[in-house]
């Protein structure tokens, strides 16, 4: 049954790593950029509805799509006035771009709203369902929902809106993409501030069960970069797949090994999965 | 700010001659007026440099040069006017402990004020307490090279923090190679005992206050007519948890009680599931966490959910600060924690901090107003600022007034490896949003319940 238990809550915290690792691998994907910055957006997400929640009495789940919005335009600014800079410049200029947004969103988080942990207080927090023997929590239930949803509608997007289908192209062969009519700087811009605003979204589905501090983006980073390498990093798909099967090791894991352990039980199985299948889970290859 | 700055004005510098000299000749005299002014003023420079400077925007360092010179005789004058003692804080003001490495900084300033108020040290002249505050960041790396800055080039007689064991243990090695005291309220036994002449712990150890945590928690359930048999411990593994844990299975081991989990978890952890499914399983009567705020939310917050209704005693440091009770709201009623000391037992004293910073003296913001208190004690005892003078007083007086009656025990007095003698831990317990002495029974302001 414990085995059982296991599962069923990596399932549940792994809809959400897949979440918001889903935006680190679009924007890799899309333009070829490994955005350091990304757990930092996780961060304004959280601010964001936790404001949300102090001021206007909102529910952190009711503000993610407020949370979306504010990371959406931020990422938007960043993307058209630094990364598109570095688009073509060597990777070294990129990892420094990235980072240095990283510190500045964090000192800037400090200095705006100083160093204290927040976190919110709702109904459903400290309920679980029952499922025979099985406890299942409400909020990282509401969480794995949300994730669901949103995965679903981004799946859409790329698939039938004529905004998704120009991104794919663009990724694809950004020459010819803007050959036939593509505007390539506006594609990147979007999958920039889509991908950023994914992340954030995730920090607000979060927030009922995971403090909000200026350096809380640092904690989740490691996971995402995890789940996004793990799943075939650029593959929207591979990140469902990695954000899954991160939770699930990291849950069973503690079952036979002290819960210390639990990453370097993860990432044992992620080097594993990189000597076998270097392309990573779900092998889309960039 | 400065570099912000620099490129505009350097833009538009570049652009001035330019334009002017369109306009008329007069900038070329200038400029070698002003080459042979400085080529004057600085003596032998060589042609390289000159161009390289000629390169540089003048304004800028003619103003950084003036400003070099004028702010000596700024500091200068400050100093004149009062004598001053510079104490040497060092707290987690960002990263993970920071809330705990602010409310410090609160307890030290309220006392560093009030002692200025009162007419700074008697004995030096009425010195002024001049606090250097420094960020350690939540890492111990930083927190030694900070301890290093503050001691050659800020000149502090002592140093005060860091809250957190580990962080205190790095500044620990600077202080005592540079033989200068460091007064903490961090619980690891390894603070003072590593025979260290230059440190002072003001609280009982941790393995101290570890096996407070469960003889008191026994007392309290067979007060209440219960019995407990089997626990469970969980602890964050860096220096703090670690201790405790090992005070609460020595407590256990000599109580004759059987541990039915004993787990470590990594700082920082984002899910608690994992702990609170092996606790559901293990059959425990009572569970001690020890954590930080973070994980203390966590903990408690999936016990709930999975409706585990036994006690859960918390470790000091995230179960006794107003957050724990912000984060669960009705849910952080009756829980137990142990704590090196307690606002309600001076209201007279902590009920100041509260008027300040709006919310109540959280224990941290105590036990370091109480570092301070003991360090300006010391020295108008030694009549002295030099950081040997200060040690040796701390060694061998019993500091009785002041804020040190906040204390549990009211009076502060350390052995020869810097421990204070005289403290006890002592039992706590949410009310109502406010936390309330409830153990040792002598001392108690309420009774203890025994629900969770």
């Amino acid at each position: 049954m414990s085995v059982l238990q296991a599962i069923l809550d990596g399932l549940l915290v792994g809809g959400v790593y897949a979440v918001i690792s889903i935006g680190l691998t679009l924007v890799y994907g899309v333009m070829g950029i490994v955005n350091f910055a990304q757990g930092e957006f996780l961060t304004i997400g959280m601010f964001v509805a936790w404001f949300a929640w102090a001021f206007l009495g909102l529910d952190p789940v009711l503000a993610a799509p407020l949370s979306f919005g504010v990371a959406f335009a931020i990422g938007w600014i960043v993307q058209g006035q630094l990364i598109a800079r570095v688009l073509k410049a060597p990777s070294v200029a990129q990892i420094f771009l990235t980072v240095g947004i990283l510190i500045v969103i964090e000192n800037g988080s400090l200095l705006l709203f100083g160093s204290q942990f927040r976190s919110v207080t709702t109904v459903y927090q400290t309920m679980s369902l029952r499922l025979g023997p099985l406890f299942i929590s409400v909020p990282y239930l509401i969480a794995f929902a949300m994730s669901l949803a949103c995965g679903t509608a981004l799946w859409w997007f790329m698939q039938s809106s004529w905004f998704g289908r120009a991104m794919r192209a663009t990724a694809q062969n950004p020459v010819a993409a803007q050959l036939v009519g593509i505007d390539t700087a506006r594609m990147y811009k979007i999958a920039y501030a889509l991908g950023v605003g994914l992340t954030a979204f995730g920090g607000a589905i979060i927030l009922p069960y995971v403090t909000v501090f200026p350096s809380v983006g640092g904690q989740f980073v490691v996971l995402m970069f995890t789940v996004v390498v793990l799943g075939g990093l650029g593959s929207v798909a591979g990140a469902v797949a990695g954000g899954l099967a991160v939770g699930v090791i990291q849950s069973l894991s503690s079952l036979v090994f002290p819960i210390q352990l639990q990453n370097l039980v993860l990432f044992i199985v992620f080097i594993l999965v990189l000597a076998i299948r270097p392309q990573g889970l779900v092998g889309a290859s960039r | 700010m400065a570099g912000a700055a620099t490129p505009g004005s350097a833009a538009s510098q570049q652009k001035t001659p330019a334009k002017c000299r369109a306009r008329c000749g007069t900038h070329s005299h200038n400029r070698v007026r002003n080459t042979e002014g400085r080529r004057k003023r600085e003596g032998g420079m060589s042609k390289n440099v000159q161009s390289q400077v000629k390169g540089l925007n003048r304004r800028t360092l003619f103003a950084g040069t003036v400003s070099l010179l004028a702010m000596p005789s700024v500091l200068h004058s400050a100093h004149a006017a009062t004598p001053v003692i510079n104490v040497g804080v060092i707290m987690p003001l960002s990263g993970a402990n920071a809330q705990f490495g602010i409310n410090s900084r609160n307890g030290i300033e309220l006392v560093a004020d009030e002692i200025n108020a009162a007419g700074g040290i008697k004995e030096l002249g009425g010195a002024k307490i001049n606090l250097i505050v420094a960020d350690s960041t939540s890492t111990p790396t930083t927190a030694g090279t900070v301890a290093q800055r503050l001691i050659t080039q800020n000149d502090v007689v002592a140093i005060l923090g860091a809250f957190a064991s580990s962080l205190t243990i790095a500044i620990s090695e600077v202080t005592e190679r540079q033989d200068v005291p460091l007064l903490t309220m961090s619980f690891a036994d390894q603070i003072t005992g590593r025979g260290y002449k230059n440190i002072f712990q003001v609280v009982a150890k941790a393995s101290v206050i570890g096996k407070a945590q469960l003889d008191y928690t026994a007392a309290i359930a067979q007060a209440a007519g219960a019995k407990i048999d089997k626990i469970a411990i969980m602890y964050e593994d860096t220096a703090y948890g670690t201790a405790q844990a090992g005070g609460l299975r020595a407590g256990a081991k000599a109580a004759n009680i059987e541990i039915v989990m004993d787990d470590a978890y990594p700082l920082g952890i984002t899910d608690a599931t994992p702990l609170i499914n092996k606790l559901r399983t293990s059959g425990a009567q009572a569970v001690f966490p020890v954590s930080y705020l973070n994980d203390s939310l966590l903990i408690i917050r999936t016990m709930r959910q999975q409706r585990i209704t036994i006690p859960a005693v918390g470790g000091a440091a995230g179960y006794v600060i107003p957050d724990f009770e912000k984060g669960l709201g009705e849910f952080a009623e009756n829980v137990l924690s142990i704590a090196p000391a307690n606002y309600d037992l001076a209201p007279g004293l902590t009920e100041r901090f509260r008027k300040r910073f709006g919310y109540f003296m959280v224990h941290e913001a105590l036990e370091h107003a109480v570092c301070l208190e003991v360090l300006v004690q010391a020295i108008e005892k030694a009549k002295s600022a030099k950081a040997q003078d200060v040690v040796a007083t701390l060694h061998g007086a019993k500091f009785t007034h002041g804020w040190t009656r906040a204390m549990p025990g009211g009076t502060v007095e350390f052995d020869q490896t810097g421990l204070n003698t005289l403290s006890v831990p002592l039992m706590v317990q949410w009310r109502n949003k406010e936390l309330v002495t409830v153990w040792p029974k002598d001392i108690a302001k309420s009774e203890a319940k025994w629900q969770s």
